[in-house]
């Protein structure tokens, strides 16, 4: 890293709150929000399935299942705490790091609800990973040091 | 794929976008310590609606075409919201950022297209 980018870098991860506040932490959290809600709505929205109905294409009847209620609200933490995040760290960082929700709702539905990953998708897999680690590399560096 | 299914789909894309860079235009704002409660109220406003413009025009593509077929696109929109970010909010862009995005997009079309 040049010195130029330290400063830029140690700005960004020296002058925010910590502990619960920790943008860091708030992006994490945001993630796994969005996570346990897409796994909560593909199993609520299986638990009432009704392909017979033509109201169910609006999805409205999926309102009736208590884990898509639990879903919503998921995905309001999630919202909240994304706003949060983009207070403090840059979307070009930011943005792409919250797309590693690409990489667990795939592992995610393959550990959890046995679904069947293709080879492609694993490679597709393999790429998102490393784009998220050069995105995350020069966070955690200057994280290493402070 | 019609030429009207190609236009809901770019414009899913630009109204996603430009939502997140009014909320983290809004959002980044109140950092400052003489922040103005209104213009910030506006931003965010704006980015909402946006969002909510950008979801509803899915909603809809979702019931003609496959998620498969749909979600490519969506992965573009982490190359655009850097490269916007860049350009309007004067965000630094490095290499390492850009080729970062750059992968993370090229996985999630690999990802959708299996």
């Amino acid at each position: 890293m040049s010195p130029r980018d330290w400063h830029y870098w140690l700005d960004m991860t020296s002058n925010r709150p910590s502990g619960f506040a920790n943008p860091w932490l708030q992006l994490a959290l945001s993630v796994l929000c969005v996570l346990a809600s897409e796994l909560l709505l593909k199993r609520g929205a299986t638990e009432v399935a009704d392909p017979n109905s033509a109201l169910s294409w609006t999805g409205i009847n999926g309102l009736t299942s208590s884990l898509v209620w639990w879903a919503i609200l998921l995905v309001i933490v999630s919202f909240a705490s994304w706003l949060y995040v983009l207070k403090y760290i840059p979307l070009t960082v930011a943005f792409p790091l919250s797309r590693v929700v690409d990489v667990l709702v795939p592992i995610s539905c393959w550990l959890l609800l046995g679904e069947i990953i293709s080879v492609r998708r694993w490679c597709g897999i393999a790429l998102v990973i490393a784009g998220l680690a050069l995105v995350a590399k020069p966070v955690a560096e200057l994280e290493e040091k402070l | 794929m019609t030429l009207l299914a190609l236009v809901l789909i770019l414009l899913a894309l630009v109204t996603f976008v430009a939502g997140q860079i009014f909320l983290k235009h809004a959002m980044e704002s109140t950092t400052q310590t003489d922040f103005q409660k209104s213009s910030v109220a506006v931003r965010l406003g704006a980015g909402i609606l946006l969002m909510t413009i950008s979801f509803f025009i899915t909603l809809g593509l979702l019931q003609r075409f496959d998620l498969s077929y749909l979600y490519p696109f969506q992965g573009l929109s982490v190359l655009i919201i850097s490269l916007i970010a860049a350009l309007v909010l004067k965000e630094k862009l490095s290499w390492q950022l850009m080729i970062g995005a750059l992968l993370i997009t090229a996985g999630v079309v690999l990802v959708s297209m299996s």
